[in-house]
C-alpha cells in the first residue's frame, strides 16, 4: 500500500497542474456547502443569542425587525423614534429596569450608542482600560472600535457631522475618550457609548454657551424685559469638558427628548407578562420579544440558505461529475502506462490500488484545504455574513 | 474497461465522502440583574445632602453604610464632583437624590438610574421657583430661561416627612429583612419632624402675614408651607454688605416693612448692628444643607430655628 501511495505521489507531483486544478475544484465542492453552513449557524446563533439576552424592547410601532436591528445590532435603519417619556413610563411600572438607547449618529465610522450606566451591567461590559462613562463629553470605546481608530483613554474622539452641508446645523461634538471596554464578541465592540444626554447634545437637543447674563454689546442683538437676545458670534461649546459643563442645558422638557428604543429587563417572569400586558394595546408603542424577532428572521434566512444550498450541491455535482470525467479520461490515456506496469508483473489490483491512491491524496488535499478555509471563514467571515443579513433585513 | 471500472470506484469514493466540521463558538451574555433582596451590611447608600442622609441614617438598619460625601464647607447644592467621586456614588447600592434640581452635579454626571431614588418626586404637584433668571434668544429655538428652582424641599417638614416616606419604601424592597428596624427608624423620625411642623404651623399663624426679608432664596418652601410672607435677597452672612446693597434693602424696606431678615448663618456684627438700627431683627434659620460643624445633627439645628422665629414672632419666650 505504501509503495502505490508512493507511485500515486510521485505521479500527482510530476502532473502538478492538473493535479492542483482538480484538488482546488474539489475544495470548493466540499468546502463551499459545509462553509455556508456554518457561517450560516454560526451567524444566526450569535444574533439570536444576543436577542435571547434581552428581554423586552420597547419602540415606536411599526416594524419590529427594524426596531430590533437599530436596538440590538446597532445598524441604523431609521426606526422612528419615542421618547425619553418612555423610559420613565416603563421605570414608573415598577416591573422592569428601562434602559434607553439613542443611535443615529455615527463617530469616525463607528455607532454612537447613546444609554445609561445600567446597559454596561445589564450586558455584563467591563473596563479594559481607563474607567467608565461619568460626566457628560465623554464616551467608551468598544475593543473593535478602539484597536481601528488607534484611541485610548486620554484621547478625543470627533462625532460624525450630521448636517455636512448644512452650515447652521449641528457641528461635530469633541468627546473625550475615558475608557475601552473587554471584548464581549458582539455589536458592543464596534460601538461608542455615551450618556444618552452627550448624545442628545451631539444632535443639537441641548447645548453649551458663554453666560448671556453678563454678555458684552457685542453679542448681544437686543435686551428687554428680561429678555436676551444673542448673536451669531456666541460662542457655542463642541466640547464638554468640567469648566464649561454646567453651562449646557436642555430646551424644553427633556422627556420629550427621542430614544431609539428602549430595553425593558423585567424584575421577574411575572413582571414580564404584566408589562408585556400593559402594551398590547398601546396605539403608538410595540414591545417586542427581541428573541422572537430574531427567531423569525433566522427561519427566513434559513429557507433562503436551503434555495443556495440547492444550487450549490448543483454546481458541487457538476463539479464531481466533471472531476469523474477527468479521472477516466486522464486513465484512459494512460492506457500505454498501465500495460506497461502489467507487463513489468504488476497485477490489476496494484494498478487499481495507484489509482485509488491518487484520488485518496487529491480528495485528502481537498478536504484539508475546504476545512482550513472554512475555519478562517467561521472566525473571520461571521461579522461580515452578520453585518450582511442586518443591513439586508 | 477494467479502468473504467476503477474510475467508478474512485467516483463512488468522493461521492461517499462524508464531512463534518463543527465550527464556531459562540459567548453568550447573561444579563447582570439586580437581586432583590440584598444584605444590610454590603448595602451603601449614598446621598447629595445631609437631610437625607440625616434621615436615612435614622432608619437604615445596623450594618447598612449611609455616606454623605460632599466635603466640609462646600455647598452640596453647587458641589462639583470629581470623576473619582462620581464613581463612587456609581457603585453605591442605593442613590438618593433630592429632587427639584437640587446638586447641579447630577445633571451632567452619568449615574445607575436602576439605582436612583429621587426622595422629592411625588411629594407635591410641583416644585416651587425662586427669582425668574434672565431669558435669553440664540438660534431659532427661541427665548429660554435655565431653570430656577427652589430645592431645600425639607424645610417644608411634611414634604421631608414625604422625602423620608420614599426612603423607608426603597429601604423595604431593598432590605426585607430589616422591615422592623426600618419601621420603628421611620416612625420615630416622622414623629420628630412633624412636632416641629405643628410648631411651624403656629408660628405660621403668629406672623400673620407679616413681612420677613431672607439674605438667600432658599426659603420658598418655607414660606409655602408655613404662611410666610418672605422676600428674598442675595446676601453672604460673612461678607460685609456694601453701599449698593444697603440701599437696596432701604428700598425694599420702605415698600415692606419688614421686621425680620432670616439668615442661613450669623451674619457679620455690623451687618447685624446696621439691621438693627433700621428695625430689622436678624433671625437664623439654618437650612442644614451639611451637617452642624459644633455638633448636633438635623433634628437639632432645626429645633434652634424654630425656637428663634418662635422668640421672633412672640410665640414663646425668648431664651
Amino acid at each position: 500500500m505504501k509503495d502505490s501511495m508512493y507511485l500515486a505521489w510521485r505521479y500527482l507531483c510530476h502532473h502538478r497542474a492538473k493535479t492542483l486544478l482538480l484538488v482546488l475544484s474539489l475544495s470548493v465542492f466540499l468546502g463551499l456547502p459545509l462553509i455556508m453552513r456554518a457561517m450560516s449557524r454560526a451567524t444566526q446563533r450569535s444574533l439570536l443569542d444576543r436577542a435571547e439576552a434581552t428581554p423586552l424592547l420597547l419602540g415606536k410601532k411599526g416594524s419590529s425587525l427594524d426596531l430590533v436591528v437599530e436596538a440590538l445590532y446597532f445598524q441604523l435603519k431609521g426606526a422612528e423614534a419615542i421618547t425619553e417619556a418612555d423610559v420613565d413610563a416603563i421605570q414608573a411600572t415598577g416591573l422592569a429596569l428601562g434602559i434607553p438607547i439613542r443611535t443615529g449618529l455615527m463617530a469616525r465610522g463607528f455607532p454612537l450608542v447613546g444609554t445609561s450606566l445600567d446597559y454596561f451591567r445589564f450586558r455584563n461590559l467591563r473596563i479594559a482600560e481607563g474607567r467608565g462613562l461619568a460626566m457628560m463629553g465623554e464616551c467608551v470605546l468598544g475593543t473593535e472600535a478602539a484597536k481601528t481608530l488607534g484611541l485610548g483613554p486620554g484621547d478625543a474622539l470627533l462625532t460624525s457631522p450630521s448636517t455636512l452641508f448644512d452650515l447652521a446645523g449641528v457641528y461635530s461634538l469633541k468627546l473625550n475618550v475615558v475608557g475601552v471596554l473587554q471584548p464581549s464578541y458582539g455589536p458592543d465592540d464596534e460601538a461608542v457609548f455615551v450618556d444618552v444626554r452627550t448624545a442628545w447634545v451631539a444632535e443639537g437637543k441641548g447645548h453649551g454657551h458663554q453666560d448671556l447674563a453678563g454678555a458684552g454689546p457685542d453679542l448681544v442683538l437686543k435686551r428687554k424685559a428680561g429678555t436676551v437676545t444673542a448673536n451669531a458670534k456666541l460662542l457655542q461649546y463642541n466640547e464638554i469638558n468640567e469648566s464649561n459643563v454646567d453651562s449646557f442645558h436642555f430646551h424644553g422638557d427633556p422627556s420629550g427628548y427621542p430614544v431609539s428604543a428602549v430595553i425593558a429587563v423585567p424584575h421577574d417572569e411575572k413582571s414580564g407578562v404584566l408589562l408585556r400586558g400593559r402594551y398590547v394595546d398601546a396605539e403608538a408603542r410595540q414591545l417586542v420579544r427581541p428573541a422572537r424577532v430574531v427567531d423569525s428572521l433566522n427561519k427566513q434566512i434559513f429557507r433562503f440558505e436551503r434555495i443556495l444550498e440547492i444550487v450549490v450541491w448543483t454546481v458541487g455535482l457538476a463539479t464531481a461529475v466533471m472531476f469523474v470525467l477527468v479521472m477516466v479520461l486522464s486513465w484512459r490515456l494512460r492506457a500505454e502506462e498501465l500495460r506497461t506496469m502489467t507487463r513489468l508483473g504488476c497485477s490489476r489490483w496494484k494498478a487499481a490500488q495507484i489509482m485509488g491512491s491518487e484520488i485518496v491524496i487529491m480528495v485528502g488535499a481537498s478536504i484539508f484545504i475546504a476545512g482550513v478555509f472554512g475555519i478562517v471563514m467561521a472566525q473571520y467571515g461571521e461579522t461580515w455574513l452578520q453585518n450582511l443579513i442586518l443591513r439586508g433585513a | 474497461m477494467r479502468i473504467g471500472k476503477h474510475g467508478r470506484a474512485g467516483a463512488v469514493v468522493m461521492m461517499t465522502t462524508v464531512i463534518t466540521i463543527v465550527l464556531g463558538c459562540s459567548k453568550r451574555a447573561v444579563p447582570d440583574q439586580d437581586t432583590k433582596s440584598e444584605r444590610a451590611d454590603s448595602f451603601v447608600i449614598y446621598t447629595v445632602n445631609y437631610p437625607l442622609s440625616y434621615f436615612t441614617g435614622r432608619m437604615a438598619p445596623a450594618g447598612a453604610q449611609v455616606v454623605f460625601p460632599v466635603p466640609e464647607g462646600i455647598d452640596p447644592a453647587f458641589w462639583n464632583p470629581s470623576a473619582d467621586a462620581v464613581q463612587d456614588f456609581q457603585a453605591a447600592s442605593l442613590i438618593l437624590l433630592n429632587g427639584a434640581g437640587y446638586a447641579q452635579w447630577t445633571r451632567y454626571a452619568t449615574l445607575p438610574r436602576a439605582r436612583i431614588l429621587v426622595t422629592a418626586d411625588g411629594c407635591r404637584d410641583g416644585y416651587l421657583h425662586t427669582e425668574q433668571s434672565v431669558r435669553h434668544q440664540h438660534g431659532p429655538e427661541g427665548a429660554h430661561a435655565h431653570s430656577d428652582l427652589a430645592f431645600t424641599t425639607w424645610l417644608d417638614l411634611r414634604l421631608a416627612v414625604c422625602q423620608a416616606s420614599h426612603v423607608r419604601d426603597v429601604l423595604l424592597q431593598r432590605l426585607p429583612d430589616a422591615k422592623d428596624s426600618i419601621t420603628a427608624g421611620f416612625e420615630t423620625l416622622e414623629q420628630d419632624l412633624l412636632d416641629l411642623d405643628a410648631r411651624l404651623r403656629v408660628v405660621g399663624r403668629a406672623s400673620k402675614g407679616r413681612p420677613l426679608l431672607a439674605s438667600h432664596p432658599v426659603y420658598p418652601y418655607l414660606a409655602d408651607a408655613y404662611g410666610l410672607s418672605i422676600q428674598s435677597l442675595h446676601l453672604e452672612p460673612d461678607q460685609t454688605l456694601r453701599g449698593d446693597d444697603w440701599k437696596r434693602l432701604d428700598a425694599i424696606l420702605k415698600e415692606r416693612h419688614a421686621e425680620w431678615m432670616l439668615w442661613e448663618a450669623p451674619p457679620l456684627e455690623a451687618t447685624k448692628a446696621g439691621l438693627s438700627q433700621r428695625g430689622v431683627t436678624t433671625v437664623v434659620f439654618d437650612p442644614a444643607g451639611q451637617p452642624p460643624v459644633g455638633g448636633g445633627d438635623f433634628l437639632s439645628v432645626m429645633k434652634a430655628n424654630v425656637d428663634r422665629l418662635e422668640c421672633a414672632v412672640g410665640v414663646k419666650a425668648c431664651r
